[in-house]
């Protein structure tokens, strides 16, 4: 197979800026001395910025690990005290940073002086979240999000997370959760919530999920525009920083940039051969794979993983909004990975090259029933490839391309 | 004489005969799915053991690494062989078992299926949203049954709930002698028996055979008190490995034993109320704990509670390779239990009975007293 030119759309910069203003924020807040948190994905972000808290991500992390090389001694260490093998990448890596922090990426994570433990993906946030405040002894606060089903929600748009109704049993439940989470806040900070504070972040979240969603649907566009070695980062902006006047600048340029890329009718790569979707945790320590298929000529319109981070938040209605984040298929009843496939038919898919992540059981169990649903109804194939996340050992890179290729060569 | 419950476990004839009388079957898969309801509605509740020595079927549906529990119970499933089921009832107790729900739903269907959605946390406000998720549970079956829901049906099987807990606890207690009336293995026989029939029956039959087991001269010739420990065990040729080198395993905090009966639901308050308040906060495993506190802080004290009454000397882990819940907790509990010896078997299926062999007859004769 012939190589072409490949052509990102240059997100990389804006990550970089981004990184560096997040970073700016915490030094600053830390030499304030303000109260650090622990936080996991589908968190409500926004009330990090309501309440100046230093944010860490017991998830961002590890990722931050596994593309520096760092991880796999870390989840070693993990393992020889006793962590199972088949548990969160995420856990074993930040663990390992734990115990032995000066074989972690610098700078570990700032310690926490709280812990917020959310499960709107999966029980192992909670979990983590148990080992973590019991190591460090610091109070930790729960929100539980039911796992969603068809009776609860009705349809759900798969980018801006609106459904059809959410069952005000579970609503009602979770937002008084959540109006207890800000207590929460309240007693770590010493602060009553300021609420012009509150509506100004909810407002700029606002603006920045309304880019933040149209720039996977505008990847679904004919040549695919853009890489998915860029647009992974996008969960970071969209899980862990929502409601930042960076996220906006962010989503802002990133929104632009892609839009005049579909405008011209540019591909990342100059002749597009197939059109691929990709579901399951990005295997981080080896994001070139995604280049090496697009140079190739099969792009990827779709990253159904990237889909799950993003909702269009409603200021009118901001607690709803955050329950809202939990709408995603990996947290719901498996009838409800029919929603996908409206975006999967629009983005005319070839076939689906899936990542099972070795330990992240709320990833990997649908991995073979979305493959069997994506070939019963739209005759779709799909290429399952074992990758954990941080750990490359399991899957090595060469490893995976071979299969790549042996897959797009079974789709010509 | 307790091989009878254990051949009701493995040939289900207890279900046949419940449902050749037309009862509707409904299998639960967790433990702590609170029975009760279904059982005041007029069905039988069965805890879902899958008993396949290999899960072929199931891998090519859940990834090979997940827990075998899981597998073997998807396994069955896709065999046909909870062909009796009329429904399933799931809780969101784990990551596994909120997909494997899903899973079961999706590939293998039954009439009724429900799943109970847990809160981790007791406080008031999930304690309360709790009883009513289990009242919408309640309805939602009892409306697939044409039964009306019936508080006053609910405090009796209570009752009846708490009378096997309260057998279920003598019994146990009697494992904790000198001399152990009872063999774990034994003991594992019986509570396989009460997952798949109903409470009533088990009942009555095990008042009968207790006075036999009370009477009973009890297993004086062992060389170590053994607690084990472990989430849905429920295989017999590890406990039997381990009896059969000297050990008697004098007490256990696994979801198929000691986790599937401890803890008491209060008759004196409304019954939802109080099958929440149990379901959250008395079972071995469940990761719901006290705002101010850890669910692992509360199964250590199960844990090291069981210990110190059956005053078992040495610990045996059997930790399923792929427990989401036994590998982020064994270590800390294992650095709880610092003054007794531990020994961590990783188990998987088909179980290879002699490689654990040496290292469980090495740990017991390092032990022995």
């Amino acid at each position: 197979m012939k190589f072409q030119d490949w052509k990102p759309l240059g997100y990389k910069t804006l990550y970089r800026e981004l990184f560096r203003k997040h970073l700016a924020r915490q030094n600053d807040l830390l030499k304030r001395g303000r109260p650090t948190g622990w936080f996991f994905s589908f968190h409500p972000s926004e009330l990090i910025y309501v309440f100046d808290v230093v944010s860490a991500f017991p998830e961002q992390y590890p990722a931050y690990c596994a593309a520096r090389g760092s991880s796999m001694d870390l989840i070693d260490t993990s393992m020889s005290v006793g962590y199972g093998h088949f548990i969160c990448d995420y856990f074993k890596t930040t663990l390992g940073s734990i115990i032995e922090p000066e074989k972690a990426t610098q700078p570990t994570m700032p310690k926490p002086d709280f812990i917020v433990d959310t499960r709107a993906l999966c029980v192992a946030h909670h979990e983590m979240a148990e080992v973590f405040s019991k190591i460090y002894r610091v109070p930790r606060y729960v929100v539980n999000y039911p796992y969603w089903t068809r009776d609860l929600l009705g349809k759900v748009d798969e980018l801006t997370k609106i459904p059809e109704r959410i069952d005000e049993f579970y609503l009602e439940y979770c937002v008084e959760k959540l109006k207890g989470l800000v207590g929460f806040l309240e007693e770590v900070t010493g602060e009553k919530m300021d609420e012009a504070k509150f509506k100004e972040v909810f407002r700029v979240s606002e603006e920045t999920s309304k880019l933040l969603v149209e720039i996977p649907r505008l990847m679904m566009a004919k040549p695919t525009p853009g890489s998915q070695r860029e647009l992974g980062d996008l969960v970071f902006v969209a899980f862990f920083v929502l409601g930042s006047s960076y996220a906006y600048e962010f989503a802002e340029k990133a929104y632009n940039i892609i839009k005049d890329r579909v405008k011209r009718g540019e591909g990342v790569v100059p002749e597009e051969k197939c059109r691929l979707l990709t579901f399951g945790i990005m295997p981080w320590h080896s994001l070139s794979l995604y280049e090496y298929c697009e140079r190739l000529g099969a792009t990827f319109p779709v990253n159904l993983y990237v889909n799950t981070s993003v909702y269009l938040v409603n200021p009118e209605k901001p607690f709803e909004s955050m329950v809202r984040r939990s709408l995603h298929f990996a947290n719901s009843t498996y009838e409800m990975m029919e929603d996908i496939l409206e975006n999967v038919k629009k983005a005319d898919i070839d076939g689906a090259v899936l990542f099972e992540n070795t330990g992240c059981r709320i990833t990997s169990m649908i991995i073979r029933p979305l493959a069997d649903l994506l070939y019963s109804r739209l005759g779709i194939p799909s290429l399952i490839i074992e990758a954990p996340q941080c750990d490359p050992r399991v899957t090595p890179l060469g490893k995976a391309k071979m299969q790549v290729e042996a897959f797009l060569e079974s789709l010509r | 004489m307790l091989d009878d419950f254990y051949q009701f476990f493995r040939s289900k004839s207890k279900i046949g005969e419940y449902k050749e009388a037309g009862r509707k079957i409904i299998g639960t898969l967790c433990n702590n799915v609170p029975e009760e309801i279904i059982h005041s509605l007029g069905a039988v509740p069965v805890r879902l053991l899958g008993i396949s020595q290999t899960t072929e079927n199931a891998r090519s549906k859940l990834p090979s690494w997940i827990c075998y529990y899981a597998r073997r119970i998807l396994e069955d499933g896709l065999k046909g062989e909870f062909s009796q089921l009329d429904g399933i009832v799931g809780m969101t107790t784990d990551d596994t078992k909120m997909h494997l729900y899903s899973a079961y739903t999706f590939y293998v269907k039954h009439g009724f299926s429900y799943l109970i959605q847990t809160p981790y946390v007791r406080d008031e406000l999930s304690l309360d949203f709790f009883a009513g998720e289990l009242e919408r549970f309640a309805v939602k079956l009892s409306q697939y049954l044409s039964v009306e829901f019936d508080e006053e049906k609910l405090r009796s099987s209570v009752r009846v709930y708490n009378r096997f807990r309260r057998l279920c606890e003598e019994l146990c207690d009697l494992r904790s002698d000198d001399a152990p009336k009872l063999s774990g293995v034994d003991w594992m026989k019986i509570m396989l028996g009460s997952t798949c029939m109903l409470k009533d029956d088990f009942n009555k039959m095990l008042e009968e055979k207790l006075e036999h087991i009370k009477d009973s001269e009890g297993i004086k010739d062992y060389v170590l008190r053994v607690h084990v420990s472990g989430t849905d065990y429920y295989d017999l040729e590890i406990l039997s490995l381990i009896e059969s080198m000297g050990a008697v395993i004098v007490s256990d905090d696994l979801c198929t034993a000691t986790g599937y009966f401890a803890g008491f639901v209060d008759e004196g308050k409304n019954p939802l109320r109080s099958l929440a308040e149990r379901s959250l906060g008395c079972s071995s495993c469940i990761l719901s704990s006290h705002p101010d506190s850890l669910s692992i802080e509360d199964r250590i004290a199960f844990i090291k509670e069981r210990i110190k009454k059956s005053r078992a000397k040495a610990v045996i882990i059997l930790r399923d390779r792929g427990c989401e819940i036994c590998g982020h907790q064994y270590p800390l509990i294992i650095e709880a239990l610092h003054s007794l010896p531990v020994l961590v078997l990783d188990m998987d299926i088909p179980v290879s009975v002699e490689q654990y062999a040496t290292r469980i007859e090495a740990f017991i004769e390092a032990h022995a007293r």
